[in-house]
């Protein structure tokens, strides 16, 4: 099982990326005492019949490696919400993209820490990507949103160590807002 | 730090380039480190590795190697892994990388131009060489 909550969404990020998706949205709010988060793409998309396959950790469709026999992702997050008594759910249409939810009571003991939003949205939003990643951060008082057409309008080449490390402080800044605004997940 | 907006991210873009331009002659990239990202990757703390290196090479004020990103590259075992491709050295893949190790990649093979060897695997795994993928 991932360590922390931003594991499991980088990990559903890093799918839509290798879906072919060209438009990714993820979200993450913490509110009203739950964590929710989302992903939302317009790649490949599944069957149904891949989607049952799908979250059978010993099923890879065998296309990046032809010899591998588990794909651990989708069932990492299933069984995240299964220790927690949250929901996790798949919706998939074949040729028109994936929308993967995740929701939690934020109090469960067993839950996983949220980690560290700023690095993950780092990581994310500096992968090689053909369209654009959004990702919209909300707690019960604000929210910010990141894109990374925006990110890159500013900053230049992503893949810059030095512009990463402004990338991340500005995230970082954005997140001590939303603690400083007075959510307490605690 | 006070909350940061677009505008003021510009402005530490432009201070920080026009300190890298002072210093170097506005040469290009030398090389690029790739960090795996799959869910192998992830699960073994590819997340730390990556704020490592950015940490690292802001420190040891390396501009010229770009930080990149791929899923799995077939060496879940050994995650997490790092591929390091500069212009003046063998193309490295390291596996096992933690925190540390990726401090040591930066400073003795991106800085010192010395392989970090306990922890380099040459080459992919089978299922990726027989498909002629890397």
């Amino acid at each position: 099982m991932h360590a922390t909550l931003c594991d499991l969404m980088m990990d559903l990020v890093q799918n839509s990326v290798e879906a072919n998706a060209t438009e990714i949205e993820l979200t993450l709010t913490q509110a009203q005492g739950k964590v929710e988060f989302s992903v939302k793409d317009n790649g490949n998309g599944m069957s149904k019949e891949t989607q049952d396959k799908a979250v059978d950790p010993f099923y890879s469709d065998g296309k990046k490696h032809a010899h591998r026999r588990v794909g651990l992702g989708l069932p990492f997050l299933l069984q995240t919400a299964d220790a927690v008594g949250g929901k996790a759910t798949i919706l998939s249409e074949e040729g028109r993209g994936t929308l993967i939810q995740f929701c939690a009571e934020a109090k469960h003991v067993d839950l996983p820490p949220v980690g560290n939003v700023a690095s993950a949205a780092t990581m994310m939003l500096s992968q090689p990507l053909a369209g654009d990643l959004k990702i919209v951060r909300s707690t019960d008082v604000d929210s910010y949103t990141l894109t990374r057409g925006m990110l890159a309008d500013v900053l230049g080449d992503l893949n810059d160590a030095q512009n990463l490390t402004l990338m991340k402080t500005y995230i970082e800044s954005q997140e001590e807002n939303l603690e400083k605004t007075g959510t307490s997940y605690e | 730090m006070s909350k940061l907006t677009l505008d003021d991210l510009r402005k530490l873009r432009d201070e920080k380039k026009k300190a890298m331009t002072q210093r170097e002659s506005g040469a290009g990239k030398r090389g690029v480190v790739t960090i795996g990202m799959g869910t192998c990757g992830i699960a073994a703390g590819a997340k730390g590795v990556f704020d490592a290196f950015l940490d690292e090479m802001d420190k040891a004020g390396i501009s010229d190697i770009s930080i990149r990103q791929t899923g799995c590259m077939g060496l879940c075992f050994s995650e997490p892994t790092v591929e390091v491709a500069t212009a003046d050295m063998p193309h490295v893949v390291y596996g096992n990388v933690d925190e540390e190790t990726a401090r040591r990649i930066v400073r003795d093979h991106l800085a010192g131009n010395a392989l970090v060897s306990d922890h380099i695997f040459d080459k992919p795994s089978v299922d990726i060489i027989e498909k002629g993928e890397k």
